[in-house]
């Protein structure tokens, strides 16, 4: 991993000043960011896509376990920072290095308007099918951090559901490469089982997207793990 | 034609290249016009903006300001260094990124028979 990357010392910088507020504890880093971290989740002996887009994304488990309350657009605005109202009411913090958006997860319908977090001072964008990478999560150390991240099976199996909504196919290639990367690690370390049980636990809708996803890929390892 | 990550990143950070753009371009035209400057004259102090007019540089000044006012103002004076840094590096972004995009077109173009 190149340290002296300008996005990579941009977000390190970002994940120590909400370590030092006291906030990281209670933020689940999920997206693309993810591939860069767990490396030291499985070692660090293995290498994962570098393909990311600036975008990274906290998911704010509700109702928030932050303690105290802090202003995130304050604490990084000297890093130049700027909160960036979007349409639909959220606000990302953008930088040209590095996007910052927070999430909450949607529950049923009706409930995708911005969440106030008054712990943050941001408001949140609600998604669907981020719950399920709260479901079971793993704390990674790295570069002196302390990160919550899903589980690499939630983040590829996720990956993997949400790709098929995509109206991209160039964004809907790219999370199956990324979800197929960390899955086949996942397998490589002997833990396959883990994810034809967690699949088993899905609800056939969500299977079925699975299914969809991984017949346009060369999976075929993990086609005949799910079949 | 088959569907390529790399081209899907691209056309995304394009886009999100250019909102910020605009972005930082409003921020920076909210922020106060021209630099504080602080004059003593009979050992008292008068805050001035300094800003260009053509080739000139005028002084307005700023009525008495408090010492927070002053400190705001010289914060603002930080930031919009820094945003014009941060507007300098979105415009190599996009025009390396559009550039990017156009070479995967002439060389589609060429690989056509």
């Amino acid at each position: 991993m190149n340290e002296k990357d300008a996005p990579v010392e941009l977000c390190l910088e970002v994940l120590r000043r909400l370590e030092d507020a006291g906030v990281l504890r209670g933020l689940v880093l999920i997206g693309s960011w993810c591939a860069y971290f767990y490396p030291d989740y499985f070692g660090g002996k293995t290498t994962l896509s570098a393909l990311r887009t600036r975008d990274i994304d906290f998911l704010i488990p509700t109702p928030p376990k932050i303690k105290g309350e802090i202003r995130v657009a304050e604490l990084l605005e000297d890093l130049g920072f700027i909160p960036d109202r979007q349409g639909e009411g959220f606000v990302r913090l953008s930088h040209p290095e590095l996007i910052i958006d927070f999430l909450v997860a949607e529950r049923g319908k009706g409930t995708d308007k911005p969440y106030a977090v008054k712990a943050l001072g941001v408001k949140a964008q609600a998604l669907r099918f981020v719950a399920f990478l709260a479901e079971d999560t793993v704390e990674v150390k790295s570069r002196g951090l302390s990160l919550i991240l899903p589980h690499p099976v939630n983040f590829g199996l996720q990956k993997l559901i949400i790709s098929g909504r995509r109206a991209d196919k160039d964004k809907r290639a790219k999370d199956r490469l990324q979800a197929i990367e960390v899955l086949r690690i996942v397998i490589e370390r002997g833990e396959g089982e883990e994810i034809r049980q967690k699949y088993r636990k899905l609800p056939a809708g969500w299977r079925k997207s699975i299914v969809v996803a991984l017949k346009t890929t060369d999976a075929d390892d993990l086609k005949a793990m799910l079949a | 034609m088959a569907a390529n990550p790399v081209k899907g990143v691209l056309i995304e950070e394009l886009a999100n290249s250019e909102r910020m753009l605009r972005r930082y371009r409003q921020a920076l035209a909210a922020l106060p016009k021209g630099s504080l400057v602080a004059k003593k004259i009979k050992g008292r102090i008068y805050y001035y903006a300094a800003y260009r007019v053509g080739g000139k540089v005028r002084f307005e000044y700023q009525c008495k300001l408090s010492e927070d006012q002053v400190a705001k103002r010289k914060k603002a004076a930080g930031q919009k260094v820094k945003y014009r840094g941060l507007i300098a590096d979105l415009k190599e972004q996009i025009a390396f990124i559009r550039r990017a995009l156009h070479e995967r077109k002439r060389r589609a173009r060429r690989a056509v028979p």
